[in-house]
């Protein structure tokens, strides 16, 4: 049971006429792995650009990290508060190394320590070593992401997400998606692993089975809107869960 | 389509309005202030409308702003104005093959043409009609051979092959036809005519008719005909119009043509009213590019008539400088139009790109400066013969040294802003002009010594360079592009192209040459070494520690954090904020560094040729400069070091003079041609291309004699660029995922 590290409150989100978003209040609370469900179009990504601070224009409402009040801060702030995030389309920087993927997201950039840094180079983060050993990425760090597999490139943009010094939440963009069974099985033990280390993580995904097998709370969003919540036993029987993901193959299980 | 305005919008409509109505009581009131101005500027205003929609058309077919156009307009109205005077059709002028072995063995084996005579002059329609189909040509060789093969390329690469295109047809004009002025017998009647009492010439209005025919013309054709829908979703969406069954390319070929005719008819009808110079239509492009974005480079009606409002407030304020004194004489009427267009911009940008506006584009590398004793030892071979080269070679030589250390100082400066973080710059050679202008305010003419005086000028130039940058922060891509060039002609016209303090006494800007504890070292000044003709070695040397010092700091800030966030910046925007870059503070420190750059190479071109005008400064300038560091490569200190040895009377320029063959007067028309060849086909530049010989010449090597791939290779031997509509191939998801999996 802990407390809420991240809390929306009636967070809402319009492109013109639609409504990508409509008055979404949820909790995501301190070492848990929240879920984030919903058909294609629901409004999942949205939500987590509108959180991360990429839709100021388009949103309104209420942020709530750790209890303080983060709406309207630009992303590059709401990161070093805490709030990271993955993508879904992965965007990583596609012409550095991994280990300066990882190297750009780990610490705050200010005039002296950038100048601190020009005049003797070299000092890298221990953290972004703890990282890279934590993904099984330390034999790719040299390498470009464009020369990795999907997997690889997946786990490079969770690397990015976790290795924040200052990181509460992790928001992580179907992170498992395009990877097999074997590797999603995998994937989502890693995620348990992180958690029950004690990192707070959202989790959107397709998945059911992924969602519904390492999560410890689920949210649904349909057509932007928050049909149900509730722990993974609760969800599988949720009426509007199961005409949402009828006939969906994840559901079985 | 003109329905949806933003609120932003609407207020300013009205407030256009409201500028209308006053205006027009005014015209009532003193016609001769604000109604004749106003007649006379829809003459120039018509020119600027006619490239502005010609601009909306290439941009609706493949997405390019194209800085060729009015270079297209140029090429085609020579073409026609020789037929007409003298029936000849000049032959493009392609280098003689032989050149170099005529050269060496000096003897001539051919006689190339440069002009096929059909017969004497010939008639205005068949000559129009020649002209148009060269026109013709013109845009579907652009299409075919350069933004096709660029559908998919960065913006970057874009921008480049159009600022190839203008080069390269401007400088075969010149070589062609010369630099001077032509004149051609009227096509329209000119006599003049007598509108509400004031007298302007027909010519003037026919050009417009003709305008406003095309302009509604184009808004049917893209409106109502199935073509024009398709194309127009061409740009958006290929996949869609696919869809649709029509063949997207088609449309963009299609209007490559109608954009290339329509720039060579404007340019003709043009001719006989204005006369024509090999860079007339160029510079009134940039006022038609303002027009073009402020419809926003797809609505032909509105880009027409933001042209003819260019045109007449250009007029109307010039009438009004010559009423009011009061009005201050800092270049406001010339640089105005470029403050509104920045503004327009800004307005309307937005500070980080919106999802889906990115698209997977493939920038050119920009590798990790590695220091291993190889590279050390290979540097100081570089260095010790660009020393001798500077202080003991033949004049020649040290002259040539010293353009391409300036060069090379120039260069870095877009390494930092465009290879590093992707921003594009047209503006560095205005920003070199603050530092050349200020050094000769500060150091001559004030009298303050050099280590203050340099200093200050380089500050001017980081000054001019931030307030220019405030833009990027919200514009990216093509219009930073624009954004950039507005900026540096509102800085040559409000800071160094006028008389006064800070610009021009007499049409020149004179320094005196650098001192430092008493020892002068200018260009002219003795020097212990060396034969003692001008250029003598003295400034070259001090060029050379500069310039070192200069490659040193750009290659450790590769490395640096600051660095490596820029490169985070160019790679992904969003995903760069959402690692916590603040990505306006790295874009500014970007542009910060390199005005520093920009503004002391300037400064070292104010000392290097003492006496010098605006023109060395001008747009022209600026993007020939980006043109080098492009084709050097524009993303790496060697890079930049090559941008420096090809440059303009540089020292590869000089040793090919030399020992092969005169390229002078080809410069720009080659430099044109291997720019477009290196955006389309080797976005890394002669840098990049030799770094992948080596290492590819390396894994041969090591291969063939068993010593396993080079090692220093890995981090270029890159799997085949990845298509954009599939990023990341599935490749090697099971692959590598699996890999990962057993860990
Ligand atoms: N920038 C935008 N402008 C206009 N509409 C948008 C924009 N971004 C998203 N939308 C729309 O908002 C809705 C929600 O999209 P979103 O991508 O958030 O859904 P999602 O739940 O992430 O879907 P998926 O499972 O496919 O990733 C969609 O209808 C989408 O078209
Ligand atoms: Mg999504």
């Amino acid at each position: 049971m802990g407390d809420p590290v991240l809390a929306t409150r009636s967070l809402s989100v319009r492109f013109g006429g639609l409504v990508a978003v409509d008055d979404v209040s949820l909790e995501c609370r301190r070492g848990r792995l929240t879920g984030l469900i919903g058909p294609n179009g629901a409004g999942k990504t949205t939500f987590i650009d509108a959180v991360t601070g990429f839709l100021p224009n388009n949103s309104k409402g209420s942020v709530l990290l750790e209890g303080e009040e983060v709406f309207g801060r630009s992303p590059h702030v709401l990161s070093h508060a805490g709030l990271t995030r993955t993508w879904q389309t992965l965007e990583l920087f596609d012409d550095i190394t991994v280990r300066s993927n990882l190297d750009v997201a780990s610490r705050r950039l200010t005039v002296g320590s950038a100048l601190l840094d020009y005049l003797r180079p070299r000092q890298r983060a221990a953290r972004v070593n703890e990282v890279l050993d934590l993904l099984n990425l330390g034999d790719i760090a040299e390498r470009q992401p464009r020369e990795l597999s999907q997997g690889q490139r997946k786990l490079v943009g969770v690397g990015r997400a976790l290795v924040a010094e200052s990181s509460k939440i992790l928001l992580l963009d179907e992170p498992a998606a395009g990877l097999d069974k074997a590797e999603t099985d995998w994937f989502g033990a890693q995620l348990r692993h992180l958690v029950d280390q004690g990192y707070t993580m959202v989790l959107v995904d397709h998945d059911m089975g992924l969602v519904l097998n390492v999560c410890d709370y689920i949210h649904m969003l349909v057509f932007g809107q928050l049909t149900a919540s509730g722990t993974p036993d609760d969800m599988r029987n949720d009426p509007e869960v199961i005409a949402a993901y009828l006939g969906h193959s994840g559901v079985e299980p | 389509m003109i329905a949806r305005l933003s609120p932003a919008e609407r207020v300013s409509a009205a407030a256009l309005g409201a500028v209308a109505l006053a205006w027009m009581i005014g015209a009532v009131l003193r016609r001769e202030l604000f109604f004749d101005p106003v007649l006379f500027g829809l003459g120039s205003g018509a020119i600027i409308a006619a490239l502005a929609i010609g601009l909306v058309v290439a941009f609706r077919a493949s997405g390019v702003i194209n800085f060729g156009h009015g270079a297209i307009a140029t090429y085609v109205t020579y073409v026609y104005v020789s037929l007409v005077g003298t029936g000849q059709y000049p032959v493009p002028p392609i280098p003689n093959p032989l050149a170099p072995i005529e050269g060496i063995a000096g003897i001539e084996i051919v006689d190339f043409p440069t002009f096929i005579s059909l017969g004497d002059s010939m008639g205005k329609a068949p000559a129009l009609a020649i002209a148009l189909a060269t026109a013709a040509v013109l845009g579907l060789v652009a299409h075919f051979a350069i933004f096709r093969p660029l559908r998919y390329a960065p913006v970057l690469a874009k921008v480049i092959a159009s600022v190839g295109i203008m080069l390269f047809l401007q400088a075969a004009v010149v070589l062609r036809f010369g630099a001077r002025a032509k004149a051609t017998e009227p096509i329209f009647p000119n006599d003049p005519v007598e509108i509400l009492g004031t007298r302007v010439g027909q010519d003037r209005l026919w050009v417009l008719g003709t305008v406003i025919v095309i302009t509604a013309g184009l808004w049917m054709l893209f409106r109502y005909t199935r073509f024009g829908i398709a194309t127009r979703a061409g740009a958006e969406n290929e996949r869609f119009t696919t869809l649709l069954g029509f063949n997207a390319d088609f449309g963009a070929g299609v209007s490559w043509v109608m954009a290339s005719v329509l720039a060579g008819l404007v340019g003709i009808l043009v001719a006989p009213i204005t006369g024509v110079t090999p860079n007339f239509f160029t510079v009134l492009l940039i006022s038609s590019l303002g027009a073009a974005l402020i419809g926003r480079m797809s609505s032909f009606v509105i880009a027409a008539a933001a042209g003819l409002m260019l045109g007449i407030v250009d007029q109307e304020l010039f009438r009004l400088e010559l009423e009011w004194d009061w009005i201050p004489d800092i270049g406001i009427r010339r640089a105005l139009p470029f403050v509104v267009i920045a503004l327009a911009m800004v307005a309307r940008g937005e500070s980080l790109p919106s999802r889906g506006a990115l698209t997977v584009e493939r920038l050119p590398e920009a590798y990790v400066p590695r220091i291993t004793r190889g590279r050390m030892v290979g540097y100081g071979a570089l260095l010790a013969v660009a020393f001798w080269l500077t202080v003991f070679a033949p004049f020649q030589y040290r002259a040539g040294m010293q353009n391409s250390m300036i060069g090379v100082i120039l260069a870095l400066s877009l390494v930092v802003v465009t290879g590093y973080v992707g921003q594009i710059s047209l503006m560095q050679m205005a920003l070199a002009g603050i530092g050349a202008f200020s050094v000769a305010s500060f150091g001559t003419q004030a009298g303050m010594p050099l280590p203050v005086a340099l200093p200050l000028a380089v500050a001017c130039g980081v000054g001019f360079g931030l307030i220019a940058a405030v833009p990027s922060l919200r514009t990216r891509g093509a219009s930073l592009a624009i954004v950039t060039l507005a900026s540096g002609l509102a800085m040559g016209e409000i800071f160094f192209s006028r008389p006064g303090w800070f610009g021009l006494d007499r049409g020149v800007k004179t320094t005196d040459p650098p001192e430092l504890f008493g020892v002068e070292f200018g260009p002219n000044s003795d020097f212990i070494f060396g034969d003692g003709k001008i250029p003598t070695g003295g400034y070259g040397l001090f060029l050379l520690v500069v310039g070192a010092l200069c490659c040193i700091s750009v290659m450790r800030l590769r490395r640096s954090r600051l660095g490596e966030q820029m490169l985070a910046v160019r790679a992904n925007e969003r995903a760069a904020a959402a690692a916590g870059v603040n990505v306006a503070a790295i874009k500014l420190s970007a542009f910060a560094i390199s005005s520093f750059f920009a503004g002391l190479g300037g400064a070292l071109i104010a000392f290097n040729l003492g006496t010098y005008g605006t023109d060395t400064f001008g747009i022209f300038a600026s993007l020939t400069v980006l043109a080098f560091a492009y084709l050097g490569g524009i993303s790496t200190v060697g890079g930049a070091i090559t941008a420096g040895t090809l440059f303009s009377e540089g020292i590869g320029i000089v040793v090919t003079n030399e020992w092969v063959i005169d390229v002078g007067p080809y410069t720009a028309y080659v430099a044109g041609f291997f720019l477009i060849g290196t955006a389309v086909y080797n976005n890394e530049g002669i840098d990049g291309f030799q770094r992948r010989q080596f290492h590819q010449l390396g894994g041969w090597l090591g291969r063939r004699f068993g010593r396993g791939p080079a090692v220093s290779g890995e981090s270029t031997d890159v799997e085949p660029p990845v298509t954009p509509d599939e990023p990341a191939a599935a490749s090697g998801v099971s692959g590598g995922g699996a890999e990962a999996g057993d860990g």
